[in-house]
């Protein structure tokens, strides 16, 4: 490749057009968010706002109650990862350290509940809930999102545990070891890598969810921040600045934690799912 | 330790063992999901009242009167393109952009990692931003490109809904090319660099050792990004809810906008589920290819 100068000069261009295309919503959102609310509808603008107005960053603060929406986020996302991954590695470690009848068809199952996404059942979703009293509850969202990414969290335990050999294991267990104890003193802690990239991608994607707490959600102290940031969506004027300024905050960490786990997650999604 | 004999009940045990470890997975999506399907299918064949009371079976009446509706057909449509165009294009250009990250180049890392951004973001935030960025009167796109001198007024980007939805097909394009980009280069790293060694020793051109070599190699990677995508693209709503809510004139909605628009706006819950049950039906055969071609996959393992 060093041979081709010119190779080398395009390549850089692509990528850095890329890049360009990939950061603009961001750039956009940044800058809107610390635009005056003046020049917030203005038809002159500029690429920059005229003038920044930082302090957006912190009046959004105020001017919702962004702080509720955030916890009801982390409450919801946690609640479903835990359940997801203490339902899901004794299910991954029978599919991955057992032979029983109708193994295939369990992981038919599994992968074809990942087939169906909530929006297609949310008439159905609507009526369970409001049948069993928790349409408008945290622990209804914490239970669907749970049960939504179980197919992932089975996924990709399965083929972490796959990945790592037995042989500890049955060492233990000629020991004296009891197979709970096999499990989580030997297998779990070798397992750690897979076991937290499951657990920020269960995280990440409750966090993000949006279709299911919108329809069940009705409660304004109980919205998480996907819906939330309605609420700067007026009938006659949206709050741009504040809705951006509300969707950095919640980005950015994800975003990050995403960064972490980027290299295990798609190595764990396309090896764990088709082999293993 | 199969030769070591048992008795009877430890045998027992051993056998029902894995069905106790499958059992917590099994209760909760059994209650979460299967329930939900059942109630869909049930909601189908039932007249509803518009404040959600079941009043009784009334057979395929909700799905009679959706085939009768000019909108279900034409979103029917919609939903087709929609997932053709923003799967087909995704894979394309996320195929592209993992042949380029797999050369080594300065700044590689960084450029991944502004891949992961799209990705990484919720859909919701995302499609804001770009209802946003597409406004006629104060949208981003406009002050840009007329502060670059590009156009010399403001041009209303969604006059048309074939425009709207172009639009929103490039978004849903724009947050899927990064799941393509990432499973591809996955495959492509594990490709021997021996292989492409070779091909450099018999002469073989670019194209030949793409279609040759790289694409053979990447397609189990490329397959699951596909099907998934599929099902994922097929399903999305926050995209088109956010941008045009199915607008103007029910002309730009996808299925799952349109159920939701028919049950949670006008209160046509059976209608919806007949639509749920007639997308059901399309995903259960995209699952089912899938199945064929993991099984297939795992066989040959």
């Amino acid at each position: 490749m060093k041979k081709n100068p010119w190779k080398r000069v395009c390549l850089y261009l692509f990528v850095f057009a890329v890049c360009v295309i990939i950061l603009y919503p961001y750039f956009v959102m940044f800058t809107t968010a610390a635009k005056t609310n003046e020049e917030m509808y203005s038809t002159t603008a500029g690429i920059l706002p005229k003038e920044f107005k930082w302090s957006n960053f912190i009046d959004v603060w105020s001017a919702a109650p962004i702080m509720k929406y955030m916890f009801n986020s982390i409450i919801v996302a946690g609640g479903a990862t835990l359940i997801a991954i203490l339902c899901g590695i004794p299910a991954a470690y029978a599919l991955s350290r057992m032979k029983f009848k109708g193994k295939g068809f369990f992981m038919g199952a599994v992968i074809m509940s990942q087939m169906f996404s909530p929006v297609v059942l949310l008439v159905g979703i609507n009526r369970m809930m409001s049948s069993i009293g928790l349409k408008d509850s945290l622990l209804g969202l914490i239970l669907l999102n749970a049960a939504f990414n179980q197919a992932f969290a089975i996924w990709l335990l399965r083929g972490t545990f796959t990945s790592i050999s037995s042989e500890m294991e049955q060492a233990a267990k000629i020991d004296g070891c009891g197979t709970v104890q096999a499990l989580v003193r030997i297998l779990l802690p070798m397992a750690a890598p897979g076991i937290i990239t499951t657990l920020i991608f269960v995280f990440i994607n409750s966090w993000n969810e949006y279709t299911i707490a919108l329809t069940l959600i009705s409660s304004d102290v109980l919205k998480p921040i996907t819906v939330g940031i309605n609420v700067f969506y007026g009938f006659n004027m949206i709050q741009w600045q504040y809705l951006f300024a509300t969707s950095i905050y919640a980005t950015i960490p994800v975003i990050i934690l995403f960064l972490c786990i980027e290299k295990h997650l798609v190595a764990g999604l396309t090896s764990g799912g088709v082999k293993g | 330790m199969k030769n070591r004999a048992k008795p009877e009940t430890l045998r027992t045990m051993k056998k029902i063992e894995p069905y106790i470890w499958l059992l917590p997975s099994i209760l909760m999506m059994g209650c979460m999901i299967m329930i939900p399907i059942f109630n869909v299918f049930r909601a189908s064949v039932t007249e509803i009242s518009k404040v959600g009371v079941y009043k009784e079976f009334n057979g395929f009446a909700n799905y009679i009167s959706v085939f009768k509706k000019q909108t279900f057909w034409h979103t029917l449509q919609n939903t087709v393109v929609w997932t053709i165009v923003v799967v087909g294009l995704s894979t394309l250009i996320g195929f592209i952009l993992a042949l380029v990250l797999n050369v080594e180049f300065h700044g590689r890392k960084l450029v991944r990692a502004v891949i992961v951004f799209p990705w990484a973001t919720a859909l919701i935030i995302q499609s804001v931003v770009w209802k946003y960025i597409i406004n006629a009167d104060y949208g981003a796109l406009n002050a840009l490109l007329y502060n670059l001198g590009i156009i010399d007024h403001y041009v209303n980007w969604t006059a048309t809904p074939g425009a709207f939805f172009a639009w929103e097909c490039f978004v849903g394009i724009f947050v899927t090319v990064p799941f393509v980009t990432f499973c591809v280069l996955s495959g492509l790293q594990s490709i021997d660099a021996s292989l492409y060694e070779a091909c450099k020793v018999d002469g073989a051109s670019f194209w030949a050792q793409l279609f040759k070599v790289t694409v053979p190699l990447v397609m189990p990677s490329l397959t699951v990004s596909t099907v998934l995508n599929i099902i994922y693209v097929f399903n999305s709503f926050p995209i088109v809810w956010t941008i045009s809510k199915g607008d103007p004139a029910d002309q730009t909605h996808t299925l799952v906008t349109y159920l939701y628009d028919l049950s949670f706006s006008n209160g046509k819950f059976g209608e919806a589920a007949a639509v749920s049950v007639i997308g059901f039906l399309i995903l259960a055969a995209c699952a089912s290819v899938y199945m064929i071609l993991s099984l297939r996959a795992e066989q040959e393992d």
